[in-house]
């Protein structure tokens, strides 16, 4: 294994009976990247990051977070790591004063520090002006704001964010934004899985790309764009004019095999 | 409307119908739709038994009224019609989320199928088609006593059942508005459950109405009696003894009155869809205060003796309780039952039938302590059940699976405790004091039933989960295997505590039980810390299967 990378993965595979949800990846995210996870639906993202958080075992394979084996020691890398996974993980009958104090206690925090860090993290994410209301009452995007609280309460060293940006508002989404890149400037690790490429092309510096369960681009955007421009275009594709750049779809597209309809299908369409 | 119109919603409505069936066809692929099937066909076998009884005693009522010359009598029986017509579907829905008929509307289906659609909807339930053979019961009754008032009857009687439609739709729409929000939910819910319990007193009360007749109830009665003359099943009673009387003009005054409540709660539906149909929202978060941002410091709860986690999820654990209506009214139901043992109708037994446990003073302290046990089953066999999705976070954070079924078992046997306290003091003001042989051995006896139930409940909960809504009342049962098994831990429990006292009887000393009691206890707490040591293993082991079971939609 890698030993300098945050989260080295070594031929992670996942199966649901026959079916091979994730097939032997390799992953190495070092130090300080915001790391963009993509792939097209159903391609095994969330399972991978399932996984990566140990909310997922795996057939097989192997995963290192912080130099630390997640299967030998669970509760030592969770205790390092946050997470917003796919259903958010709340609890709907606390207030969301409540839940991020019991998360602080959870993750470890002591009761004045908990308490603290829960009225900062409200008032940032702008929550603190509905403290009687249960969590299961707010809205998706708020739920969302107070599972990415929830993640980071504890100053973890590696944030796995899953569509955070998901039903969040552009107010809110800006301010994530932000609190994202003070944690990297201060050198934790993100990794994100989004189906909105401007967003990763705009946070990420590096990338990886899940097809049908197997990892068929990694490194940075660069490395990646070079990547595809070295390949010849398919018959009557325009992929680049001279001193274009290839946007992070363009590279997504050609490297999963999307293919764009042409505009004699659906005629009848307006 | 032109040709094209009504063959575009005819259209709409076979497509209603086809998706409705289409539905039913796929929920048949899974075994649990097809057990569903098979319990659905048995369920409606027992509704026809009783619908084809309801309707034949109806009808042999309904027969032997007018033939005795009093046709106006016919209202004892359109009453209970209507009361069941209109009650019995509330209960049935058991105050969960409904389907939103609603979802329709985002095509373009014009006010009037969107009418007939609801209506349609109200049509296929149980209750209109037990209400439809009750009262077709009371026609055949009718027209075998009198043939000529055959064709009257049922044209009063179809006003009726028109009526019942209509006045269902009407009540479920509102009702559907009610339970779209979190708290009305939670507050129906109550309301029905009271309603429920007070059916329970009921016979206490007219036993003492019966022993000191009161001048002002029976007034209030004579007054009721008049009044339920001008509501529907009143008018439709009497239109038919009109009718048999030859006052034509009379019941024909009726029919126009019953036909004029039709028409003014199919106005009051029409408001209520029509509401709905323009895009009314019933969701959470309408009409929420936003307050000054409250940034004041709050600790949390610590618990001496136990760590952080313990700590943090038993506060999460009360304060969702204590946030449950529901809930908290399952937990005072041994109070309840103590007061309905003390007052109730079985009273009458104590006499001369043999000793019931709530009655005797001796047994009461016992049998309440125990009870309120029971009440708590549906908590400890399922202890991740109202968790939903959070289940996740557990998994996600870096505590061992001991210290958060500790702390949900911490939570449960303090609430048992302090719903000892309150049986303990209940009981003394109801019964009198237990002898203190008696509350040694409930107590022991409770520490070791307790710890039997932790111990199984904790494997259960990780085996055997089944996601539940704290705010609702319905379905929220655990799984049949929990049920099952739960129900033989309080078979051995009860048949153990039993064999404990038959023991001691032999030795003719009744603390030879409470010692028997005690080490059994001893011995259930070892086999409790066992199953906390494996708890880990366990969850790691079920980990997929209680995550996909609790976070499921």
């Amino acid at each position: 294994m890698d030993t300098a990378s945050t989260i080295c993965t070594q031929s992670l595979t996942r199966r649901f009976g026959e079916f091979v949800a994730v097939d032997g990846i390799d992953l190495r995210v070092s130090r300080g990247q915001f790391f963009g996870f993509l792939g097209p639906n159903g391609a095994g993202k969330s399972t991978t990051i399932k996984m990566l958080t140990g909310l997922l075992a795996p057939s097989s394979g192997r995963i290192e977070i912080l130099g630390l084996d997640l299967a030998a020691h669970p509760v030592e890398v969770k205790q390092q790591i946050g997470v917003v996974p796919e259903g958010m993980a709340l609890f709907g009958r606390l207030t969301g004063y409540e839940f991020l104090n019991f998360a602080g206690r959870m993750y470890g925090l002591d009761r004045e520090t908990a308490a603290r860090r829960t009225v900062e993290l409200l008032d940032f994410m702008q929550l603190a002006d509905q403290p009687k209301k249960l969590v299961t009452d707010y809205s998706h995007g708020m739920q969302k704001k107070l599972a990415m609280a929830a993640a980071v309460i504890h100053g973890p060293k590696v944030l796995f964010l899953d569509e955070p940006f998901e039903g969040v508002d552009a107010i809110a989404a800006g301010t994530l934004k932000a609190m994202l890149q003070g944690m990297i400037a201060r050198g934790a690790t993100i990794f994100l899985t989004s189906h909105v490429l401007e967003i990763v092309e705009r946070l990420c510096s590096h990338v990886a790309i899940i097809h049908q369960g197997r990892l068929v681009a990694q490194g940075s955007l660069e490395e990646l764009r070079a990547g595809v421009e070295a390949q010849t275009p398919v018959h009557g594709e325009r992929l680049v004019l001279s001193g274009e750049r290839l946007t992070l779809e363009q590279i997504f597209l050609r490297t999963v095999g999307g293919m764009r309809r042409t505009d004699q299908e659906l005629s009848w369409l307006g | 409307m032109t040709k094209a119109g009504f063959t575009v919603r005819a259209s709409q409505l076979r497509a209603i119908a086809w998706v409705r069936w289409r539905l039913f066809v796929n929920s048949l692929r899974s075994t649990r739709g097809k057990l569903n099937l098979v319990s659905r066909l048995i369920v409606s076998l027992g509704f026809a038994i009783i619908g084809l009884g309801g309707a034949v005693g109806m009808g042999t009522a309904a027969f032997f009224f007018v033939s005795e010359g009093k046709p106006g009598l016919l209202v004892a029986l359109l009453w209970p019609i209507l009361f069941f017509w209109q009650v019995f579907p509330i209960m049935a829905t058991a105050f969960t989320n409904n389907p939103d008929s609603s979802d329709l509307l985002r095509f373009p289906l014009n006010y009037g199928s969107y009418f007939l659609v609801r209506l349609a909807y109200g049509a296929a339930d149980p209750a209109t088609a037990l209400g439809t053979l009750w009262s077709f019961g009371i026609l055949l009754g009718v027209g075998l006593a009198r043939p000529k008032l055959l064709p009257w009857t049922w044209l009063v009687l179809l006003a009726f059942a028109a009526f019942n439609l209509v006045f269902m739709q009407m009540i479920f729409a509102w009702v559907e508005r009610w339970l779209a929000r979190r708290r009305t939910r939670e507050i129906m819910g109550i309301l029905f459950l009271l309603l429920l319990l007070s059916v329970q007193l009921i016979a206490p009360l007219s036993g003492y109405f019966t022993k000191r007749p009161r001048p002002e109830v029976r007034r209030f009665a004579e007054l009721l009696i008049q009044g339920q003359k001008v509501l529907p099943p009143g008018l439709a009673a009497r239109a038919i003894a009109q009718a048999a009387a030859s006052q034509l003009r009379a019941a024909f005054n009726s029919l126009g009155l019953l036909c004029a409540f039709v028409l003014a709660i199919g106005y009051c539906l029409h408001v209520r869809l029509l509401e709905q149909y323009r895009g009314e929202s019933l969701g959470e978060t309408s009409a929420t205060r936003v307050l000054p941002a409250d940034r004041r410091l709050r600790l949390g709860w610590n618990l001496p003796g136990f760590a952080f986690p313990v700590a943090a999820v038993f506060e999460k654990e009360i304060r969702s309780l204590l946030r449950s209506g529901p809930m908290l009214l399952t937990l005072i139901m041994p109070i309840f039952m103590l007061i309905i043992f003390r007052f109730g109708p079985v009273n009458s037994v104590r006499q001369s039938g043999p000793a019931i446990p709530g009655h005797s003073p001796g047994l009461a302290f016992p049998a309440a302590a125990g009870f309120a046990l029971l009440t708590l089953t549906n908590l400890v066999y399922n202890n991740f059940g109202g968790d939903g999705s959070g289940i996740q976070f557990f998994y996600a954070c870096p505590v061992r699976f001991r210290d958060i079924v500790l702390g949900k078992n911490v939570t449960h046997a303090s609430i048992l405790a302090i719903e000892t306290a309150v049986v303990w003091v209940a009981v003394v003001s109801l019964f009198g004091k237990p002898t203190i042989n008696m509350i040694v051995a409930t107590l022991t006896g409770l520490l070791f039933a307790a710890t039997v139930n932790f111990s199984v409940g904790n494997v259960l909960s990780i085996y055997s989960p089944k996601k539940f809504d704290y705010s609702t009342f319905g379905r929220q049962r655990a799984s049949q295997t929990t049920v099952l098994i739960s129900m033989g831990v309080q078979l051995l429990v009860v048949g153990t505590a039993v064999s404990a006292f038959w023991i001691a009887r032999r030795y003719g000393n009744s603390w030879v039980a409470n010692l028997i009691l005690l080490l059994l206890a001893v011995i259930a707490l070892y086999a409790y810390r066992a199953v906390l040591r494996h708890i880990d293993r366990v969850a790691r082991e079920h980990q997929e299967m209680l995550v996909a079971e609790l976070c499921r939609a």
